[in-house]
């Protein structure tokens, strides 16, 4: 399945007969050939126990089916799209903030507890990711949406990217991922940078981040 | 001295090597290397400035970057133009200024019913000295050169900053057509006379002229 972007804010997606593809629901622009779009009530993949979770973890997006055999164009609010291909690793993402992926990749919505217990939850609140967090995994790409453009960072052992909450998209690869805050007096008498909360990313991979505070 | 470039057209990276950047409060997106973050007193310098700065409304929420990395800036996803300053002055409003070397030093001035027309009150910031500042504007903006045979009108809302020895002039095409609400929304324009640049963004803020 073949991504290509087309501008900044649009790709377009091959799709081929038997291939699956998952969009947010009312993100297509155009299309060419014969697609048909229904709208995915489990809301991707899985059976109906994934649905249950998913809205239980208020990762539930609404999604679409797209199949068929054609191309079709997908943007969404005017937000900047970024493709990102994945080679049997681990993508980290907000739900919200998917625009279309492979039908291919596995789906699954992760604890943020299960990442550094309390610590997790709590920054899963800060950074407004909420108590739950969605992953996708396999081969495929997933066109990602960020508000004024994506910048890739990469993540090596002893260089420790820290990242602004807001400005946080997702993020790849064996990543260790904790709230790091530099909370001082500064802060308590309304006198703070406005740096007070990071996300600290340590281990091997990549984080997107965007270039706004804005969430979308 | 810090080492300002861009990532992409929307984000600035600035490497620090234990010397220290001026930055808009809270518009670090990411960093690699050790960074801390204090807010400074109004971003004035001393306490005069920080007084002037208060009374001009031309305070402007600054942090101080200091470290050893890489430093990533962005702001409202806005467009960064780099300008590099020796020894001149370049003036900017303050909502419009991300980032400035630690070697520059910044002021207030009065600009008159320029700053009035644009919406940014009637103060403005100058940046001054040696050393690199990032600007943001509302979509990609246009360098203009002005000469003295060429001078340059601007329409308020779009102006950004302008460095050089620029004299401004306020005019206004208000006619009766204007009055009855029939105006071609262009009645006020800043005009620039001199030797200098001028930053224009495509974009317009919504100002008092932009109305009639």
């Amino acid at each position: 399945m073949a991504f290509t972007v087309l501008n900044s804010r649009m790709v377009e997606i091959k799709i081929d007969p038997g291939q699956k593809l998952f969009s947010q629901r009312g993100a297509m622009l155009a299309y060419r050939g014969e697609v048909s779009f229904t709208p995915s009530i489990t809301g991707g993949q899985g059976g109906v126990m994934s649905m249950i979770g998913r809205r239980v973890a208020n990762e539930a997006t609404p999604l679409m089916t797209v199949e068929g055999s054609g191309s079709v164009m997908f943007g969404h609010g005017g937000h900047h799209v970024q493709v990102i291909d994945l080679t049997g690793d681990t993508l980290y993402v907000e739900a919200d903030r998917l625009l279309a992926f492979d039908g291919t990749l596995r789906q699954g919505t992760m604890f943020m507890g299960s990442q550094g217990g309390v610590m997790g939850i709590v920054r899963g609140q800060v950074s407004g990711q909420g108590l739950f967090t969605t992953t996708l995994e396999g081969h495929g790409s997933v066109a990602v949406m960020a508000h004024g453009g994506v910048i890739e960072l990469p993540i090596t052992p002893g260089r420790d990217v820290h990242v602004d909450p807001q400005a946080y998209v997702a993020h790849r690869g064996q990543v260790r991922n904790k709230l790091s805050t530099a909370l001082g007096w500064r802060e308590l008498v309304g006198r703070g940078s406005g740096e007070g909360f990071q996300l600290a990313l340590s281990g091997t991979g990549t984080v997107y981040v965007q270039a706004s505070e804005e969430k979308l | 001295m810090a080492h300002f470039r861009l990532h992409g057209s929307k984000v600035l990276a600035v490497e620090i090597t234990g010397d220290a950047v001026k930055a808009k409060n809270g518009s670090m997106v990411a960093y690699d290397g050790e960074m801390t973050f204090k807010k400074k007193t109004g971003g004035g310098e001393g306490l005069r400035g920080m007084v002037t700065r208060r009374l001009t409304g031309e305070q402007m929420e600054v942090m101080e970057v200091k470290g050893h990395g890489t430093c990533y800036f962005a702001d409202r996803a806005s467009e960064i133009n780099l300008v590099t300053l020796h020894g001149e002055k370049l003036y900017v409003e303050s909502s419009n200024l991300l980032c400035t070397d630690d070697a520059l030093r910044t002021g207030t001035t009065f600009t008159g019913l320029r700053g009035a027309s644009q919406g940014n009150g009637l103060f403005t910031t100058t940046v001054e000295g040696s050393g690199q500042a990032a600007i943001t504007s509302d979509g990609q903006a246009v360098v203009l050169r002005v000469t003295p045979d060429y001078p340059l009108r601007v329409d308020p809302g779009a102006y950004v900053a302008h460095t050089g020895r620029l004299q401004q002039h306020f005019q206004s095409g208000v006619n009766f057509r204007s009055l009855i609400g029939e105006g071609s929304g262009e009645a006020f324009q800043i005009r620039f006379e001199g030797e200098g640049l001028v930053y224009v963004q495509p974009s317009e803020r919504n100002t008092i002229g932009g109305e009639v």
